[in-house]
Parts: C-alpha cells; sequence; structure tokens
C-alpha cells in the first residue's frame, strides 16, 4: 500500500498542482488575450492596449458600473445594520435560536429566490429598477453577514460587557466603545463578502432589474451573447484585478480578526 | 450561559426588540413571502388580482407532459454528477491545504479564493475562449498535429459540465477546507504510531470525521446546480432545457408568471425529495463508515 | 463610606438553589473576604452586590439606601474580575480611563487622575502600552486600577489573583492590604483559598456547598473558634476526634471509643451540649505537642506510634496512629537544624494539648 510519504510528497501535491494550474488555465488566457492587437480570438498579434482605451469609451459599462457599484454600497450598507442590531438585540431576548430562517437565502437556488421576487415585485405593482435590487442583494447579504457577525458575536468576552457596565457605561455606550470595535474585524469581513457577490450576482439581477438598468454583470452577458470583441477580455481583467485586491483586502482581516483577543 | 441569564434581566429594554425584528421583517418579507405568493400563483388563474378565488390546476398539466420529466433528470443529472466530481475533486485539495501545506498555505489560499470572487460571467466566458473553434484547446491539437479539424467543442453536453465543474469547486473545497483546517492533527500521528497506513489511516480515522464536510460540500453543490441556468444556457447553446432554463423561460420570454410559479413549485419539489433520499443515503453510507469499513 | 448588607437574599439558576437565605452585613471601610469552595455561591453574591444579578427575593442596601432594583451601571461599586476583563482593543490608559471618559469627565481631569493611579500601582511606564503587551501580573494592577479611579463605595473582587503565580500572589496579597488601608474603601475580596482569605481580612464569611454562610467574623475568630467541622476543615486542617460527651463527673469530659475520656470545655451558649450527646471535637495539630518523653501539666496525654513523616522545610507534619487506630496529624516547627531529639518512624510518643485549646463542635 502507498505510504503516507508516497502521498503526501508526490501524488498530491501533483494533483493540486494540476487543479490549480486548470483554474487558472481559462483566466490566464483570458488576461493576456485582453492585449492582442486582433479582433480574431487566439491568433497573437502583437500587444495592444487598444482594446483597454475602447473599454474606457463605452459610457454604457462605465454606467452598469456605477449602477452596480450604488447597488453593492448600499446593501453592504444595509445588510451590516440590520445584521449587526439583530445579532447584538436578538441575542438579549433569546430570539437568536430564530436565526436559521436566514440561512434559507444561501440555501435555496438563486433561480427560485429571483423567481419569487420578481412574482412579489410584479404583484404588487413594484417598478423594477436599482431599489428593488438592493432590497433583493441586501437579503441575499442578510445571509452571509448574520452566520458571520453571530459567529463573532458569541465569541466576545462577555466579561467585556460586564466590565464596561460595572464601570458605568450605559448600554448605548458599551455598544458603541467596546462591542462595535470588537466586531469591526467581521463587520469588514463580511460587508466585504456581500460586496462582492453583490458586485458579482447575476441572476437575481436578471430577473429583477426590469429592461431599463443595467448592472455591470448584465452588460457582460449581453455582450457575450451579442458576440464579443477582446474588450470584454479587457473588462474582465479589470474585474479580476478588483477582484484581487479585495481577496487580498479580506485575507488581511482575517489575519486581524486573529489578533484582537 | 449562567451568567448571560442574570444580565440578560439588564439589557432587556424596551427597544431591545424593536432593534433586533428589522432583519427579521425584512428576511420574510423578501425570501419567505415571495415563495409563498409564488405557490399562490401557480395556483390562480391568472397574476391578476381579481381572480384570486379561482383555484385552478390549470397551470400544473405540464407536470404530465413527457418533457418535464426529461428536463428534471437532465437537471438532476448534472447537479448529481456536478456535485460528485466537485466533491471528489475538492477533497484532495481541501486535505492537501489543511493537513500538507504549511509553508505556502496562504498563498495557496488565495489563489484558491480568487477564482471564487471573480465574476462568474468572466469565468464562464473564458471558458468560450478556450473551447472555442479557434479557441486554445483547438489551437493546440492542430499545432501539435493531432487533429486536422478543430472539434466543436462548445456548445456540448461537455462544456456545460466542465463548465459547471469549474465554477463550483471552489465552493465544495470551502466546507471540506473549513471542518478539516478543524481536524485534530494529532489524531493523525496516533493512528501511525498505532501502526496504520495513510489509507487505513484515511478510511477510519479522516473520512469519518469529516463526513459532516463532504455532506454540506455535496448538498451545496447539488442543490445551487439543479437551478443553474446560466452555464447551461451560454455553454450548452440552449439546445436542451433544463430547470433552471425551464423557469426562466416562463417568466421572462412567455411572461407567464402562473406557469412559470407552477413549474418553480414542481422544480422545487422534485429537488426536495431528492435530497431527502440523497441524505438518507448518506446517512446509511457514513453509518457504514462509522462502523468500522 | 457605607456598609453593606444582604438580607434574605434567594437566587436560583433554572431551577437550581444556588444561595439561600443570605443576611450579611459588611462593615464598611474594612477589607471583607467571602471564603468558600467552587459551588458555594460566592461568586454568585458577588455578582448580585455589583448588581450582575438581580436576586430572587430579599434585599441589598447600601448604608440606607435599597439598591437592589438599581441597575449595575448606576452603583458605585466596581468590580476587578476574576480574569480581568480588560478591553483588548485599548491600552493601558484608556483602560483606566474608561469609568472616568464615560461619565463626561473633562480631559485634562482624566490624564490627571489616570497619571496619579497609574504611579499608585507602579505601571507610569507602561501607560500606552496594549495590554497583549503585559504579563498577568501589570494586568491585574491595571483592572485594579480602572475599578479605584472611580472611587467606589465599595471594591469587589472576584478571584483576583488566581491566575499569577505563587510568589507573585503573596506579593500582591500584601500590597492589596496596603491599598486597602490607604483608600478605606470597603472591599469585598471573593476567594476559595483560605490562605488569602486569612491573610486579607479583617472579617471573613465562610460560605458551605449549599449557599449558605456558616460562620462570619475575624479571621482568629473563625480559625480559632469554629462553629462547625465544615469549618474547621475548610479553613486550615484539623483533627476531629466523635465522641459522647458525658457530664455528669467532675470535670466534663469527652468519650473517645478506644481514647478513654479526653478533658474538654463547654463552649458558652453550647445549649446542645447535653450529656449523652453525639459530639465533635476539633484540635489543630499544631495545638498538640510531641514529646518521646512523658511531661507533666497537660489536660490531656495520649500515646501513640509515628505512622508517616512529612517534612515542610518550616515545620514538620507528623501522622500518629493512636491506640485505637485513629491517624491524629501533629506540626511541629522545625526550630533548630538539627534538634538532639529526633522523632523518627515508628517511635512511641506522647501527645499534649489543653482543653482550653480545642473547640467542641455539633456537626
Amino acid at each position: 500500500m502507498m505510504g503516507i510519504r508516497f502521498m503526501r510528497r508526490l501524488v498530491l501535491p501533483t494533483f493540486v498542482a494540476s487543479m490549480y494550474f486548470f483554474l487558472y488555465i481559462p483566466i490566464a488566457v483570458l488576461v493576456v488575450f485582453s492585449f492582442n492587437d486582433s479582433l480574431f480570438p487566439f491568433v497573437w498579434k502583437g500587444a495592444t492596449l487598444h482594446w483597454y482605451k475602447e473599454l474606457w469609451q463605452m459610457a454604457e459599462v462605465w454606467q452598469a458600473m456605477r449602477n452596480s457599484l450604488i447597488v453593492a454600497f448600499s446593501s453592504v450598507v444595509l445588510s451590516l445594520l440590520l445584521g449587526l442590531l439583530t445579532v447584538y438585540y436578538s441575542s438579549r431576548i433569546f430570539l437568536s435560536r430564530f436565526f436559521p430562517i436566514f440561512y434559507g437565502n444561501l440555501g435555496a437556488p438563486e433561480v427560485v429566490l429571483a423567481v419569487g421576487l420578481l412574482s412579489f415585485f410584479v404583484l404588487f405593482s413594484v417598478p423594477l429598477g436599482l431599489t428593488t435590487l438592493i432590497a433583493a442583494h441586501t437579503l441575499i447579504g442578510l445571509g452571509y453577514v448574520i452566520p458571520m457577525l453571530h459567529g463573532r458575536f458569541s465569541e466576545l468576552d462577555y466579561g467585556l460587557i460586564e466590565s464596561s457596565l460595572d464601570l458605568g457605561a450605559t448600554h448605548n455606550q458599551t455598544f458603541f466603545r467596546i462591542i462595535v470595535p470588537l466586531m469591526s474585524p467581521a463587520l469588514m469581513a463580511s460587508g466585504l463578502l456581500v460586496f462582492v457577490v453583490s458586485l458579482d450576482d447575476f441572476i437575481v439581477s436578471f430577473f429583477c432589474t426590469g429592461a431599463t438598468t443595467q448592472t455591470l454583470p448584465l452588460y457582460i452577458f449581453a455582450m457575450i451573447r451579442s458576440g464579443a470583441t477582446p474588450v470584454v477580455n479587457a473588462l474582465s481583467t479589470l474585474l479580476l484585478v478588483i477582484s484581487s485586491i479585495l481577496v487580498l483586502l479580506f485575507s488581511v482581516l482575517k489575519v486581524k480578526k486573529m489578533d484582537v483577543l | 450561559m449562567k451568567k448571560e441569564a442574570g444580565l440578560r434581566a439588564h439589557i432587556v429594554n424596551e427597544f431591545s426588540f424593536f432593534w433586533a425584528i428589522p432583519a427579521f421583517i425584512w428576511q420574510i418579507m423578501f425570501f419567505y413571502v415571495p415563495l409563498f405568493f409564488l405557490i399562490i400563483i401557480s395556483f390562480m388563474h391568472s397574476t391578476d388580482w381579481s381572480s384570486w378565488n379561482q383555484i385552478t390546476l390549470e397551470h400544473y398539466v405540464g407536470f404530465g407532459r413527457p418533457m418535464f420529466a426529461y428536463i428534471m433528470l437532465r437537471s438532476l443529472l448534472l447537479a448529481v454528477v456536478n456535485a460528485i466530481i466537485c466533491v471528489l475533486l475538492a477533497y484532495p485539495i481541501a486535505y492537501y491545504l489543511s493537513l500538507c501545506a504549511f509553508r505556502w498555505k496562504n498563498l495557496l489560499l488565495f489563489f484558491l479564493v480568487l477564482p471564487f470572487w471573480t465574476n462568474f460571467l468572466v469565468q464562464v466566458y473564458a471558458w468560450f475562449f478556450v473551447l472555442e473553434r479557434y479557441g486554445l484547446v483547438n489551437s493546440l491539437l492542430v499545432y501539435f498535429g493531432l487533429i486536422s479539424e478543430p472539434l466543436s467543442l462548445l456548445y456540448t453536453p461537455f462544456a456545460v459540465y466542465l463548465v459547471m465543474m469549474y465554477c463550483y469547486i471552489p465552493f465544495a473545497i470551502m466546507p471540506i477546507y473549513s471542518i478539516l483546517e478543524k481536524f485534530d492533527r494529532r489524531l493523525l500521528e496516533a493512528s501511525s504510531d498505532l501502526g496504520a497506513t495513510f489509507w487505513q489511516t484515511f478510511w477510519r480515522v479522516t473520512l469519518p470525521l469529516s463526513a459532516s464536510g463532504i455532506r454540506t460540500s455535496f448538498f451545496m453543490i447539488f442543490i445551487t446546480s439543479f437551478g443553474e441556468f446560466v452555464i447551461p444556457d451560454l455553454m450548452g447553446g440552449g439546445k436542451q432545457m433544463y430547470a433552471g432554463t425551464l423557469i426562466s423561460h416562463y417568466f421572462l420570454v412567455e411572461r407567464n408568471f402562473n406557469v412559470g410559479a407552477a413549474y418553480t413549485v414542481l422544480a422545487g419539489v422534485v429537488l426536495l425529495v431528492s435530497v431527502a433520499i440523497f441524505n438518507a443515503l448518506f446517512k446509511r453510507m457514513f453509518k457504514n463508515l462509522r462502523n468500522g469499513s | 463610606m457605607r456598609s453593606i448588607r444582604l438580607e434574605g437574599i434567594h437566587k436560583s439558576f433554572g431551577g437550581e438553589k444556588i444561595v439561600e437565605n443570605i443576611n450579611l452585613t459588611i462593615p464598611s471601610g474594612k477589607f471583607f473576604a467571602l471564603l468558600g469552595p467552587s459551588g458555594s455561591g460566592k461568586t454568585t453574591i458577588l455578582r448580585l452586590i455589583a448588581g450582575l444579578e438581580i436576586p430572587d427575593a430579599g434585599r441589598i442596601l447600601l448604608g440606607d439606601e435599597d439598591i437592589t432594583q438599581i441597575p449595575i451601571n448606576k452603583r458605585r461599586i466596581n468590580t476587578v474580575f476574576q480574569h480581568y476583563a480588560l478591553f483588548p482593543h485599548m491600552n493601558v490608559f484608556d483602560n483606566v480611563a474608561y469609568g472616568l471618559t464615560v461619565r463626561g469627565v473633562a480631559k485634562d481631569i482624566i490624564e490627571q487622575k489616570v497619571m496619579r493611579m497609574l504611579k499608585a500601582v507602579r505601571l507610569e511606564k507602561q501607560i500606552y502600552k496594549s495590554i497583549q503587551q503585559l504579563s498577568g501580573g501589570q494586568q491585574q494592577r491595571v483592572a485594579l486600577a480602572r475599578a479605584i479611579i472611580n472611587e467606589p463605595d465599595v471594591l469587589l473582587l472576584d478571584e483576583p489573583l488566581a491566575a499569577l503565580d505563587l510568589k507573585l500572589r503573596e506579593k500582591m496579597l500584601l500590597e492589596l492590604i496596603d491599598l486597602q488601608y490607604q483608600l478605606k474603601t470597603t472591599f469585598v475580596y471573593v476567594t476559595h483559598d483560605q490562605f488569602e482569605a486569612l491573610t486579607v481580612a479583617d472579617y471573613m464569611a465562610i460560605m458551605n456547598t449549599d449557599g449558605e454562610i456558616e460562620q462570619f467574623g475575624t479571621p482568629k475568630e473563625i480559625y480559632e473558634f469554629p462553629v462547625s467541622s465544615f469549618v474547621a476543615k475548610f479553613v486550615g486542617t484539623t483533627n476531629l476526634l466523635e465522641g459522647i460527651l458525658r457530664l455528669d463527673g467532675k470535670e466534663p469530659q469527652l468519650e473517645v471509643e478506644g481514647l478513654g475520656g479526653l478533658a474538654v470545655n463547654i463552649p458558652k451558649d453550647a445549649a446542645w451540649a447535653t450529656d449523652g450527646k453525639n459530639v465533635l471535637m476539633s484540635v489543630r495539630p499544631e495545638k498538640i505537642k510531641m514529646s518521646k518523653v512523658a511531661l507533666p501539666g497537660f489536660s490531656n496525654e495520649l500515646m501513640g506510634k509515628v505512622y508517616t513523616i512529612v517534612y515542610h522545610g518550616q515545620s514538620t507534619q507528623y501522622n500518629i496512629m493512636l491506640d485505637n487506630g485513629f491517624i491524629l496529624q501533629v506540626f511541629e516547627q522545625n526550630e533548630e537544624h538539627f534538634p538532639e531529639d529526633v522523632i523518627d518512624y515508628e517511635d512511641r510518643v506522647y501527645l499534649y494539648w489543653q482543653k482550653e485549646n480545642v473547640v467542641l463542635l455539633e456537626r
């Protein structure tokens, strides 16, 4: 039988390396060809920034990005706010046992969510647009925020809250001076997560925005559908860079989470 | 726990309930209520409120047609196969990351999480590039003289399954990784110390203890893959219908919400039933595993 | 400074009774220790005084003021928690200043007071350090400073030295005594360590595992005159002899099986001390004199064989097996390096004590 040594040193790393290779091939190709001076994919004709220039000039893209960012930021703010308040106050009055109702957002297929929301909005004649999208993304955001905040909150040293009150602080003061600072890594990490999820979201946006508004993923979808030029590559590369920065931030926050204890 | 009970007596002010509730209301209003209405609509004659008391099963006619069965089976197949493949591939990676790679762990994690945070349409589009007639794969094959004519890899079930797997693997790795991460390494040492080989340790110690991670991963992939419609649509060329494409078709193309709702409910039932079946299967499997295979 | 009074305090958690019918008066301006084994409810009483718990029944009074319903942050009582509960995201200065900051005290006054306090606990060089950089002893002093700076009526200390090593603990005990003496604040010190309690307390109370107060008094009263075998055994060590009280002879005697009659004194208001009753006698190991030769002038004389010898540096503990099989513990001070008269294993020795130095106990 194969020993641990063999598995560890050879087979496993090879497998993992090939998986990583597999994961990055398409992305690498995408990025490389965003610099290709040719319309025809995969025939390398020299490096150029032409497609990026074109991207820069496409007003619809920037409009779509603006929309995406508005939705993303609003969803983050709303879900963090609602999430934090709920996590803090629910645990006081035994409501936290009901938190599992939030897990449905992540558990159900997104189509179901999207379709439900669409019918709901149409049924009550709510005009579809950025606001409905923000509502939807906040909902999805709650599914991420509440478990993460609740987890962090449960780990908080209760003695700190008692200590703060013992020293004469009001509940409000305790909340803002002690609890929020100690929760901040979790707040930032979950906020970041919701931001990215919102930015990348396609399915719910597809159903719930209506004809007038465009978000970035929707725009990319349309571009792919209608026959793409390497401008899409350029846009994708740009998004990749943004994602990388965000992931970096997230990793840094994760490390910080451990520190503040 | 004891301490909390006492402290609670103080922190419960009149506003506690008031502040805690909004998130719950939001959740109920935008998740549970819409689902509720979805079910209601499927039994309503039309989306016009005036017909609210006309309960009908007319929209469920599709259930009887064989086409529906094909679509459901196709989706289930995709979901199951994708889940199995993803979990099988994810496990070694998660294992390696959590238990083997010490020096480069953070770096590897970073690179693993990156695709996960990439816009998934970008990921799909990237595969277009790789698989199309003049894309990477074909060009390489032609260049090395292995084939003379480019293969049409795109718009095939192969493309669908491949890209599904690609997009879902990071999700599969996460639950397994988080379980293995908390794993007590000393159990492995103890097992080796007692004379077990790698495989023995794996089957008897590692696998049973990470079973819940595998289960979570499987169901997460299974459930979400079942409802997937973008990848089958883009990668499959829309030639075959899946559960997701069926539903979106009725909602966005036909604009018949009632029928769409009916299909959603039906698909939901199919999903729930299959989840229950798989759950029972898992329980059996893990029971055998626990009782020393 | 005001005294604390607990009247008829009851507290249960989830159906389980923690403390019942507690009546306690803690004199103001004194160092009070609450001693008891784990699970005796002593921490609960502390938390009740602090306001972290509300009693199911009874009242808590600070001087004449009924503070039972006053919330924790409004009581002029501060706590030093067992694991300090220092705010990890603040440095030493901010931690100590917290109580003043939240009450809106002016910045310059805060600065002044904090600096003075830090000097008092010898932490003036660590002002801006984060608390993770401090040692256990330093953290403990920050916790102390943070509480005292608010000039509370009462300072509560929940086993504050539990996390420190022995030498540091001994040092801190003396510092605490000093501090209390200077501040004249009432200190309420909860511990399960009877050595700590005896060291610091002006007054102390012992709690048993049923959540009741067994005895209240000065350390000396409690040690020398315990009211029950529980107290006698918990505070220090003792030898408990069981026997039948005989009052019919010339002098009161305790008839112990196999040892005959031992001379005893009847405690003053002991209505339970009746003839023929089964009672206990407590004689502390240090009160017993051991000798190889017979000595005159003692109320009681017994003989036994040396069974175990344990060397404790300062003293030596001897376990002597009496003629009835009972093992008596004896402590002797090691007064000289090499005494002439060495008592060794298996030696037959005489054991003496005065009847004034034993305590008769009902239970």
